[in-house]
């Protein structure tokens, strides 16, 4: 997978032919839901990165930033169970309209998974939307990447190289069934060979 | 009198004391404050505060050594330590890949570098609704490429989660 580097972060990423993005069919459908939800309260779990602060919080009422990646880092590296990185969503239920959970699924377990995706479930809000991405077979690399939103929900992905974290590739229907709780919205297939879904609580 | 001030401000200040350094008090790694600061100056902690600090014309810089939980009214804020508290700036926050930060922001201009290991409530107004253009393409009226300025934030609206 072809990623643009930290240096070129500042980079004209609409016209510049060197950075790999695609456009997010899934990230424009999902902003367009949110945006007639009327709370419009956004939750992105990472990695935090400022083009996204930018762009996600111009457009939502209330923009809540949870570093999920970072704090699974450190705790592998303290070599203990991942569980208190879910102490930090302390959120009350029902506080969102939307959760971007990227690849954060990708990352984990599956009972971690199960366990994340109960969670989310319940701060969700009734007819809120979750996206998620997942890399497949195709991603090439195991490295973390900041999905950078740029203009017209374009997405490029930029390296974390402070991120150690494994990358467990699931299938189609391996997402479809761990997110069981919620109800498929959309699915699309990117260039990258990255996987794009929409799951709505209902 | 005289003669001992003078040999006062030639000596060097004690370590951990606050210091001034060009118009910027320095509060050091083995202090530790509880309560209010107020003050006229820029300011950088590297010790321990908590209570609340106001430099409303100035700026405060949380050093990589500084531990705070506090309350901030500050013009410009930079935090590369520790920082549980809502900060309300009126021009920029700066949290750097060093930062531990709890709270909530609102500012002007915010910047954030990766790696910074960051929880916050963001709020700032909220940019017109786009239409969508029935090809399906957003019909952009501001750009969201991404930033080489600070991103302008104007915190408006109730705290907390």
């Amino acid at each position: 997978m072809t990623a643009f580097t930290a240096d070129r972060k500042n980079a004209d990423l609409n016209h510049d032919p060197g950075v790999v993005g695609y456009s997010s069919n899934a990230l424009k459908l999902f902003m367009e839901h949110l945006e007639q939800r009327p709370e419009r309260k956004l939750l992105d779990v990472g990695p935090v990165c400022q083009e996204n602060i930018r762009f996600f919080a111009r457009r939502v009422k209330k923009l809540y930033v949870c570093d999920m990646f970072i704090r699974l880092d450190r705790c592998i590296r303290k070599g203990g169970p991942v569980d208190p990185i879910w102490e930090e969503l302390d959120y009350p239920p029902n506080s969102f309209d939307g959760i971007l959970l990227w690849e954060l699924a990708d990352r984990l377990d599956d009972p971690d998974v199960k366990r994340l995706v109960t969670l989310f479930h319940t701060l969700l809000r009734p007819g809120g939307m979750a996206m998620v991405v997942v890399l497949g077979d195709q991603s090439g690399s195991s490295a973390a990447n900041a999905f950078v939103v740029a203009q017209n929900f374009r997405v490029y992905l930029r390296p974390q190289p402070h991120l150690h974290l494994p990358l467990r590739s699931r299938q189609n229907r391996d997402v479809l069934s761990m997110m069981a709780p919620f109800i498929p919205a959309k699915s699309f297939i990117c260039r990258p060979g990255f996987m794009e879904f929409l799951f709505k609580r209902e | 009198m005289l003669k001992k001030n003078r040999k006062a401000s030639a000596e060097p200040p004690a370590p951990s004391m606050p210091v001034a350094v060009d118009q910027k008090t320095v509060i050091g790694d083995q202090i530790s404050i509880e309560g209010a600061i107020r003050g006229k100056e820029n300011l950088l902690i590297e010790g321990s505060v908590k209570g609340s600090i106001e430099v409303k014309a100035h700026h405060l810089t949380v050093g990589v050594k500084g531990q705070v939980e506090a309350e901030i009214l500050a013009a410009n804020v930079t935090v590369s330590g520790r920082l549980a508290g809502n900060i309300n700036a009126t021009g920029r926050v700066e949290i750097t890949k060093e930062a531990d930060f709890k709270g909530e922001i609102k500012a002007r201009s915010i910047s954030v570098e990766d790696g910074a290991y960051l929880k916050a409530v963001i709020e700032m107004e909220r940019e017109p609704l786009k239409s969508v253009s029935p090809s399906g393409k957003p019909e952009e009226k501001t750009s969201s490429e991404p930033i080489k300025e600070p991103l302008i934030l104007a915190g408006k609206g109730s705290k907390g989660n």
